[in-house]
């Protein structure tokens, strides 16, 4: 077992060197670049955090919009209904009652078409009088077969009537 | 496996296999972690994966020892001590390791074992010093004055154990390995190369975490 200063002089020589080379070209920047992506990753997590918190008050707020829409939409529909059926039944009580009037209307026009028509018909049945009257008194017959023929005529139109 | 010979000088400095090799070692290194860093892509492809997946469990692991804190701070000394023991120990599991010269397993010289315990045992001084001036001197003293002898021999004993612990687990190793291959058949001292590895990748966390545990209490708040 030999001991040889001067390897042991190189060894520790060669140490530093290669201790001094790594240190430069190793360690600090291996260490730096791990200690950054470590931050980095770090850093993007949170935000990546940040982000899904924001996302999800974002859909909370969302759902909350959309069922409020529904609601209104809702409330709109069931207010149209609403208005309709009170069109509805506005337009039918109208109808209703322009039918009532147009009813109306028809039966005064066939009272006045039938007063109308007895009008007529009294007119028609005094000229018939009339005509019968100058028959009668042109054969000239007695004052009792005047009253009898008149009576008789009378008869016979009141049976028509 | 010991008497390594001089390949050559530099500056007056002996150099043998162990440093060539360790020079091959720290290149392999550089150039790993190089090339995994060149281009940091936020999602990492699989060779920038895996390293980033080996400092990590290192840096997790020496924050289970001595605290998240220190292990941060004190990360670049340990990673490296770890990485560059544990690919010297597997150095020497590559074919021709120690039978070339200019190829050996750093760290089975005591050598080098004791450069880096006496490194780290220096760094431990400082980190402590640094950490509470004063304060840590006197830690020396403590309980009573006369404990002085035996706080030192205590603080001077972990490079001792640390270097021998690691030289003689990697050299016993390849010792073994070694006589195994002149008496078996080939395969046999497959089965221990493949033990190995396990060894020395346990050597190098050994390694790494006692010296995690001296920096951590000779940094730690008085008690």
């Amino acid at each position: 077992m030999t001991f040889n200063l001067s390897t042991a002089i190189w060894a520790v020589i060669n140490f530093l060197v290669i201790l001094a080379l790594l240190y430069k070209f190793a360690y600090h920047p291996v260490m730096n670049f791990m200690d950054n992506r470590s931050k980095e990753i770090a850093d993007n997590i949170s935000e990546a955090e940040r982000g899904r918190t924001e996302a999800e008050s974002l859909l909370r707020e969302y759902k909350e919009q959309i069922a409020g829409a529904r609601q209104e939409a809702q409330e709109i529909i069931a207010k149209a209904a609403k208005a309709g059926e009170e069109e509805r039944s506005a337009i039918l009580a109208q109808s209703r009652n322009e039918a009532t009037a147009l009813l109306e209307r028809a039966r005064q026009e066939i009272r006045r078409e039938k007063d109308e028509a007895l009008l007529d018909l009294r007119r028609e049945v005094s000229a018939l009088a009339v005509m019968a009257a100058e028959r009668i008194l042109s054969r000239n017959i007695n004052e009792e077969d005047n009253k009898r023929i008149v009576d008789d005529f009378l008869n016979e139109v009141g049976e028509i009537h | 496996m010991e008497n390594a010979k001089v390949l050559f000088t530099i500056l007056g400095l002996e150099v043998t296999g162990y440093v060539t090799t360790m020079w091959a070692v720290m290149l392999f290194l550089f150039l790993v972690f190089f090339v995994a860093t060149r281009k940091l892509n936020k999602v990492p492809g699989r060779f920038q994966c895996l390293v980033e997946y080996t400092l990590e469990t290192l840096l997790n692991f020496l924050g289970k020892v001595m605290g998240q804190e220190k292990a941060r701070r004190f990360f670049p000394l340990l990673a490296t001590l770890f990485l560059f023991i544990l690919i010297s120990n597997w150095s020497g599991l590559l074919p021709f390791a120690g039978h070339v010269e200019g190829f050996r397993a750093p760290t089975s010289t005591l050598s080098v074992t004791a450069g880096l315990a006496i490194l780290v045992f220096v760094f431990i001084q400082i980190a402590g010093f640094r950490e509470k001036g004063f304060g840590y001197i006197k830690h020396f003293f403590q309980p009573f004055f006369i404990m002085f002898p035996l706080n030192l021999i205590e603080e001077l004993v972990k490079p001792l154990s640390l270097s021998l612990r690691l030289f003689g687990n990697v050299f016993g190793e390849e010792m073994v390995v070694a006589v195994l291959l002149s008496l078996c058949a080939p395969l046999v001292p497959a089965v221990m190369q493949v033990l190995g590895i396990l060894f020395g990748f346990i050597q190098a966390i050994v390694f790494t975490t006692l010296t995690a545990v001296y920096i951590s209490s000779a940094t730690a708040d008085a008690h």
